[in-house]
């Protein structure tokens, strides 16, 4: 099963020239570390060569050639993967889909579109804004991620609440398997209830059982009147009685949370106004469409009634779309704010309900052996999904600390196995996961998916090494 | 010492507005509104000095359709003590704004009168100083800070170049600039306050004044887009290009 050549020889480069022409060949140092790597740091890039196809029968060629050769691939889109997935350590071949990236096939009626796998996550929130519609997948790094790799990750996002992951907007699918076949799944199709949904299980595999050529993307209305709700709260336990109560009566596209901690960096590096004075342990950041008059008057019962019950301590609304970018750079900003302490990081989720406890469990465990540690959280509550960041102290070097944190991330990852969470939330697994998936998944579990992949990929040669 | 603020509903700062079809004017429906981000500053520093202990009642007044109380309610959940609203569905043009302020302010004896320099839809920046001269009271325009002391505002304006700094004598009329202060958000409990706050509404007959536009705008039109830009392959071509394409070396 693993028979990957460590370089390449001669005529094997000369017969992939021979298929996709000189210019989409790249074998330039810059260019193989430039594609060899996601967003990580951890792995030294050592990719064989960059192929750059342009159309579909070209990947299909490609893929054809690494099965006959004994070569192993790696798709590749936008790189801004945080789990080691689109990293080529071994002499791969690195499939970069930038040239496929057509948008066509528009139809208002279905409010679908067709998309190549490079096209740029950002490219399809503008098409989709000029027809008067919305593509509701959104994070930070939308600028250059890519819509192939948003579905291989199964992508989320800060509005998850409200429009669920990627795999809600794809509608249909062409991929090329391991074997070099070309599959059109489910077709745009909204009802199809003709047997496997072989769509499904593409979305989310990381590129490891083929590659994604093309799919069509639902789009939806876009939302009328987002306001922006900041909450404080003593007790992280009133989050959770806040979510419940709001999401009751209001139709919420975010609901996202800080801490305190948190909350002073952002305000002290990017010298944005406080809340509100009065400063409380955690913070709760809704956001919900004004659909009606009365959805206002809703609010402020809630926001009452959450006071009445001592839940929350203060709060804001926004009264413009700059207040509501300004509330929204509180949460956002924390990422980039705090990579000056070069966090650990980890992401990380359980079911709603069980949040408070975990993380309870969670703080003790790492401050009882690490009292030094500063911990800071934030994430997207709302789905059950929290970041767990803890800063470098100043005093400790960097080899210690990350030594020290590896020993965090396995206590962390027993406590995510009893509440029977996930060890990834939202960024997949990749390199970096993939020692500890058994806390998340069964042996059993595992083992099918192995199966599954030699279905798809019987000669190992797309994206070996990643999540198992 | 009270104080008058003067807030404008205006198309949000961060819609991007659209001129209709017929260009007859810019395209609001469905468009979000807020306060005038300059009178939001002016509502800000009004309650700094109320907290300061300098003024004793913040009064704001807002001119337009109903919608208006909206933002008249933001500026007493800021902090401001009661609201005036005066309701018209006349286009509205400063001239008859300013009219109508000194007729408030007539009535309310107010010895500060605190308005945005301009306002991001009209960009008149006439109401302020047509108000002082219709008042025939000082006016400090385009501040960056104000100080009152001893009966009298120092405000600091921001001038082409530098800085001014000019007494007047109250009663006087301050028109704001941005850096005048950062305004806060309206807090929630605060919000719920000023549902109870007193809130008059009048006619502009009721001032006296007809507020009949005497300016018609012939024509509202977007800039002309910009043209994508282009990748050169290599110095010469830039070169070439800046010199004989752009004109520019
Ligand atoms: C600042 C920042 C914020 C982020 N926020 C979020 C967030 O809120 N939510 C979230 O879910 N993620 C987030 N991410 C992670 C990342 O952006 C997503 O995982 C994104 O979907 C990756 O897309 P990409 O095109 O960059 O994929 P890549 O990093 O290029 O690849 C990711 C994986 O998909 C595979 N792959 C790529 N293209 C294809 C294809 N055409 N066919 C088959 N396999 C393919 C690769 O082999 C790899 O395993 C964030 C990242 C950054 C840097």
């Amino acid at each position: 099963m693993n028979a990957v050549a460590s370089s390449l020889s001669d005529a094997t480069l000369n017969a992939i020239k021979a298929l996709l022409g000189d210019e989409q060949v790249l074998l330039d140092k810059a260019s193989l570390e430039h594609y060899g790597r996601d967003w990580t740091t951890a792995y030294d890039p050592a990719p064989a060569a960059i192929l750059l196809p342009r159309t579909i029968a070209e990947v299909q060629a490609v893929v054809q050639l690494a099965n006959r050769e004994g070569l192993a691939l790696v798709p590749s889109g936008g790189r801004t993967g945080l789990s080691g997935g689109a990293v080529a350590t071994n002499a791969e071949l690195v499939v970069a889909l930038d040239k496929i990236n057509h948008i066509d096939n528009f139809n208002a009626l279905d409010r679908t579109v067709d998309c190549g796998a490079g096209v740029i996550t950002e490219q399809l929130q503008n098409y989709a804004r000029e027809q008067g519609l919305l593509y509701p997948v959104d994070f930070a790094s939308s600028g250059s991620s890519q819509i192939g790799g948003n579905i291989a990750t199964n992508a989320g996002g800060i509005q998850v609440i409200r429009y669920g992951m990627t795999r809600d907007w794809v509608a249909g699918l062409k991929v090329v398997t391991g074997t070099g076949e070309l599959l059109d799944l489910n077709c745009g199709l909204m009802k199809n209830n003709a047997g496997y949904d072989l769509r499904q299980l593409f979305i989310g595999a990381e590129g490891t059982l083929g590659i994604i050529v093309e799919a069509t993307m639902k789009l939806t209305r876009p939302p009328k009147d987002l306001n922006v709700l900041v909450l404080g709260v003593q007790e992280f336990a009133a989050i959770m009685q806040v979510l419940e109560v709001f999401q009751q009566k209001i139709d919420l596209t975010a609901f996202e949370f800080f801490s305190e901690k948190a909350l002073q960096k952002v305000v002290e590096r990017c010298e944005l106004p406080r809340p509100f004075e009065s400063a409380t342990e955690y913070y709760a950041l809704l956001e919900f469409e004004t659909l009606t008059e009365g959805t206002l008057d809703e609010v402020m019962a809630l926001f009452e009634h959450c006071v009445e019950q001592g839940w929350v301590i203060d709060g804001v609304i926004s009264q413009s779309e700059t207040q509501a970018r300004n509330l929204w750079r509180l949460r956002e900003d924390i990422s980039e704010t705090i990579s000056h302490w070069t966090p650990y990081k980890n992401d990380i989720s359980t079911r709603v309900s069980k949040i408070p406890e975990f993380l309870i469990e969670v703080e003790q465990v790492v401050s009882e052996h690490y009292p030094d540690f500063e911990i800071i959280w934030f994430g997207h509550i709302g789905d059950g999904n929290v970041h767990l960041n803890i800063l470098k102290p100043e005093t400790l070097d960097r080899e210690e600390f990350l030594r020290q944190c590896s020993r965090v991330s396995q206590w962390v990852f027993e406590i995510v196995q009893r509440y029977g969470g996930s060890i990834s939330a939202e960024h997949g697994v990749g390199l970096l996961k993939k020692d500890y998936l058994g806390y998340s998944r069964s042996e059993a579990e595992i083992a099918y998916m192995k199966a599954i992949k030699a279905v798809f990929d019987p000669n190992n040669i797309m994206n070996p090494g990643k999540i198992f | 010492m009270k104080i008058l603020v003067a807030v404008k509903r205006v198309a949000d700062a961060n819609v991007k507005v659209r001129a209709k079809a017929d260009g007859s004017a810019a395209d609001l429906a469905n468009v979000k509104m807020a306060i005038n981000p300059f009178c939001e500053i002016a509502v800000e520093e009004a309650v700094r000095l109320k907290e300061k202990g300098v003024a004793t009642e913040v009064v704001v007044v807002s001119m337009g359709d109903k919608a208006c109380q909206e933002q008249i309610r933001t500026a007493l959940a800021l902090g401001a003590d009661r609201g005036i609203h005066v309701e018209t569905d006349v286009d509205l043009q400063p001239l008859a704004i300013a009219k109508m302020l000194k007729a408030i302010v007539d009535k309310e004896s107010s010895e500060l009168i605190i308005l945005g320099k301009q306002s991001i839809d009209g960009d008149n920046n006439q109401t302020g100083q047509m108000l002082a001269a219709l008042a025939g009271i000082p006016q400090g325009t385009f501040a960056s800070e104000v100080v009152i002391e001893d009966g009298k505002a120092a405000v600091t304006r921001e001038i082409d170049g530098g800085l001014q700094t000019i007494s007047l004598s109250l009663p006087a009329v301050v028109t704001t600039d941005l850096r005048l202060n950062e305004p806060r958000y309206a807090s929630l409990p605060n919000i719920m306050k000023a549902k109870r706050k007193p809130l008059d509404v009048v006619s502009p007959a009721d001032l006296g004044v007809d507020p009949a536009p005497g300016v018609t705008t012939l024509k509202v039109e977007a800039p002309a887009e910009r043209q994508a830009g282009i990748i050169v392959e290599s110095v010469e071509e830039l070169v070439d290009k800046l010199k004989n394409e752009a004109k520019v070396i």
